[in-house]
Formats: C-alpha cells, sequence, structure tokens
C-alpha cells in the first residue's frame, strides 16, 4: 500500500498548491485595482479537478503517439491554470477588477486553504494512529 | 516560496498606495503655493500605476504578477486657478494670481480612495499570513 502517495494527499497537497497560488493571484488584482487597463486573472483549477475524477471510471484511451486524442487527465494530473478576463471592463479607464468580488474570493481561499490543511492534518493524525498500533 | 509571493505582492500595493497618498497630502499642503523652484505657482501631481510583472520567465505555473509599480509621478497641467488680487506680490501685470491647479474636491476623493484600497491591501496581506501560519501547522495535529 501507498502511503504517502495516495490519491487523497496528491489531491490536498494540490489543493493547498492551488490556494497559495490563488491568494498570489488576487493579491495582484487587488494590488492593481487603480491601475489603468489592468485586467484581472483567475485561477481555473476546481472544474478540471473534477472532470478528471468524474472521468477515471470511463474507458481511458491509451495515448502514445502523438497524433493521438489525448486520453483524459488523470486527477494526479490536473494543474491549476492562471486565466486572464480581457472581455470585460467596470471603469472608464478600462480596469476590470471589482474589489467587491475579489475581496469574498480572498475570504473563500483562506478558508479553503484552511479547510484542506485541516483534512491533511487529520490523515497524518490517522496515520500516526495506526503507526503507533493505536496508543496515540 | 508561493506564499511569501503574495505577501510581497500585497507589499508592494501599499508602498504604491502610500506614496499616492503622499502626493494628496503634498497637493493639499501646497494649495496655495505661488513659488516654486521651477518658478510659477505649484502643479498638482499625479502617480501613474503600472503592472509589474516578473522578469524571469518560465516560472512556476506560468504566473508572472508581481504587484503594482509607481511608473511615474507626473504634473498636471491644466490650467492654473486665476484670482483678481493686485495687492499680492506674484500677481501678474493684469493684477491676477496665478494659484495652483488644485481641486481640493478632486483630492479628497482621491484621498479616500487610496485609504480604501490600503485597506483592501492589508486585509488580504492578513489573510496570506494566517494561510502561512496554518502551513506551519501541518503534520503537527
Amino acid at each position: 500500500m501507498r502511503v504517502f502517495s495516495n490519491n487523497t494527499m496528491q489531491i490536498l497537497a494540490k489543493a493547498l498548491d492551488t490556494a497559495s497560488l490563488r491568494q498570489s493571484v488576487l493579491a495582484h488584482n487587488i494590488a492593481n485595482v487603480n491601475t489603468p487597463g489592468y485586467k484581472r486573472s483567475y485561477v481555473v483549477f476546481e472544474e478540471s479537478l473534477q472532470k478528471a475524477l468524474g472521468k477515471n471510471k470511463g474507458i481511458i484511451l491509451a495515448g502514445d503517439k502523438p497524433g493521438h486524442i489525448r486520453p483524459p487527465q488523470t486527477a494526479a494530473e490536473v494543474r491549476p491554470v492562471v486565466e486572464t478576463d480581457r472581455n470585460t471592463s467596470l471603469r472608464q479607464d478600462g480596469n476590470n477588477v471589482d474589489i467587491d468580488a475579489e475581496m469574498v474570493q480572498v475570504a473563500m481561499n483562506s478558508i479553503n486553504y484552511n479547510a484542506a490543511a485541516s483534512q491533511l492534518n487529520s490523515r497524518l493524525g490517522i496515520l500516526r494512529y495506526v503507526i503507533n498500533d493505536g496508543r496515540r | 516560496m508561493r506564499l511569501f509571493n503574495s505577501l510581497a505582492i500585497s507589499a508592494t500595493g501599499l508602498t504604491a498606495e502610500r506614496l499616492r497618498m503622499d502626493l494628496i497630502s503634498s497637493n493639499i499642503a501646497n494649495i496655495n503655493t505661488t513659488r516654486t523652484a521651477e518658478g510659477g505657482p505649484y502643479r498638482r501631481k499625479v502617480a501613474v500605476f503600472a503592472e509589474q510583472l516578473e522578469q524571469a520567465l518560465g516560472s512556476r505555473q506560468g504566473y508572472r504578477g508581481k504587484g503594482v509599480q509607481v511608473a511615474a509621478i507626473v504634473q498636471d497641467n491644466s490650467p492654473d486657478k486665476l484670482v483678481y488680487d493686485p495687492s499680492h506680490p506674484d500677481a501678474d501685470p493684469q493684477g491676477y494670481v496665478h494659484l495652483p491647479n488644485i481641486n481640493i474636491v478632486t483630492e479628497m476623493v482621491d484621498l479616500i480612495t487610496a485609504t480604501r484600497s490600503y485597506e483592501a491591501n492589508v486585509t488580504v496581506l492578513n489573510a496570506g499570513k494566517a494561510m502561512a501560519m496554518k502551513a506551519l501547522e501541518i503534520g503537527r495535529g
């Protein structure tokens, strides 16, 4: 049995990574709230992860040649992607940072981070419990 | 490390907004200044903000955001305010005094914007700090 490299651990580690990347992106957006022409960036991760987790049950194509259709990503391969929203403008100067939406995202992101860290902690706690033969 | 990166980004926001606030203070303090080193009345000064990006290519996960920077401090060249006061030592031959092109209402609105943006950056900084502290707890429980 793989103790540390199982799916849950990997996904939790990815969730922590994503939350810290997202924190940087949000900080960048909020720092640039008064920069004329600035367009906000955002992190795409959860949707791709959901898709990857759902797809594991289907038939997986062998994509071993460059011309092949790529097989669906597995959860371990999913990476957070930073994208930029270039289509909207909130103000006359072309800036599209919505400070309210960004601050809500900051709050949600830090809760997400804490949740993932707690999950990881309790998983490690269970492992420790087993290693200590149930003696804590 | 990613988390310290986000703290550094918030710090650039704080620096930029504070500089803007300094300029606004300077503008308001000099609202009646008619003599400057360059000659003529004081002119309104504005900070120009620009997005700051990481120079190094191929940064991890392709994100290059590094916060905000003040690209330049420019003078507002809109016309001076003219006040008729022939007894003033700096009055021109027609008796008009050239006062700085500062509108106190604009400055106060800018001041509030700068303060609020500063506060927003502080909030983000605190959130990032809390996340960094939480990371230290991993594996302790």
